[in-house]
């Protein structure tokens, strides 16, 4: 019985070569999208007021993968507000290692971070899922999700590069 | 008209709790409000505050019908991609119908149809000068994207902020928005499995 832990994210946990979130990239077929290292997530994570916080997934020692990595899956989140309901936990990435997967560690990861967030004292939990991604939606409707974007009509938008600058600067 | 785009204040937050109230009845949903200002308060005025917020601002000699200077906010927060780093979230945009359609720099008003704003004063009013700041402390704090959401039938909306720029990224790449809440919540909080 492996003996896996789930614990919160310490700085030191944030290098390692290439970061997960690179192979969670190459799953979700978008692997140039990657523009961070380890050194700005640490700088991101564990400063005053950080933009995220983290848990990973580390087995001991006997279980390491094949590349020897013992942190083999991690949950990103943080905390959002809804001006009508008040705090929100918003899970950003969960991903476990796929020589790792089928053992539950994904489903503690995401318990985890709905059991940070009831603690406080946050009414949702919210993330988003790529609609061909059609594995992940039966998985998280069989936990109770729901989509909001098929039950309600919410599109996600974004304002990003020039359009972004242009409207910093009032255009 | 001068208008003022400012941090909000603790003691902002009886106005912000009044608009907000405001915009849940405009939109029939006057019972889904279940915070009060006190909460708004404790919940930005904390160490580590789990929203920051603007507020816009009159002179008295334009303070609305009912005696208010401050006429319109922006709530936002901070989020974060694991793939590019820093984002800001825009969660809220509000502004008093009856200080909607302004040209600020003309310094006109819409007088045509009060509460709506019409294209060809979309983008230079108060609204605009909010959502402005909201992209500017996002870029001086080295956000790569500003995010938000737009329900699928408001048109006018979701017009404007394409005219702006924004991008539909549920239909340019399928993002669906998903949540739990309530007892679906409680239960994965607690490690049940399934319904």
């Amino acid at each position: 019985q492996m003996g896996w832990v789930v614990r919160p994210c310490r700085g030191e946990d944030c290098g390692g070569g290439s970061p997960p979130s690179q192979e969670l990239a190459e799953f979700e077929k978008l692997p140039d999208q990657v523009q961070i290292n380890d050194q700005v997530l640490r700088e991101d994570g564990f400063a005053n007021d950080p933009f995220y916080r983290c848990l990973v997934a580390e087995v001991p020692p006997e279980y390491r993968s094949r590349d020897g990595h013992t942190i083999v899956g991690y949950g990103l989140y943080f905390f959002t507000y809804s001006t009508w309901k008040g705090r929100n936990i918003y899970m950003e990435d969960l991903y476990i290692m796929p020589e790792f997967r089928g053992k539950g560690i994904g489903k503690k990861l995401m318990s985890k971070i709905a059991e940070i967030g009831v603690e406080n004292r946050c009414i949702e939990m919210k993330f988003v899922v790529l609609d061909w991604n059609q594995a992940a939606i039966d998985f998280y409707q069989s936990q109770g999700a729901v989509d909001l974007t098929a039950a309600e009509g919410w599109h996600f938008f974004h304002f990003k590069g020039d359009a972004l600058v242009r409207l910093a600067q009032g255009q």
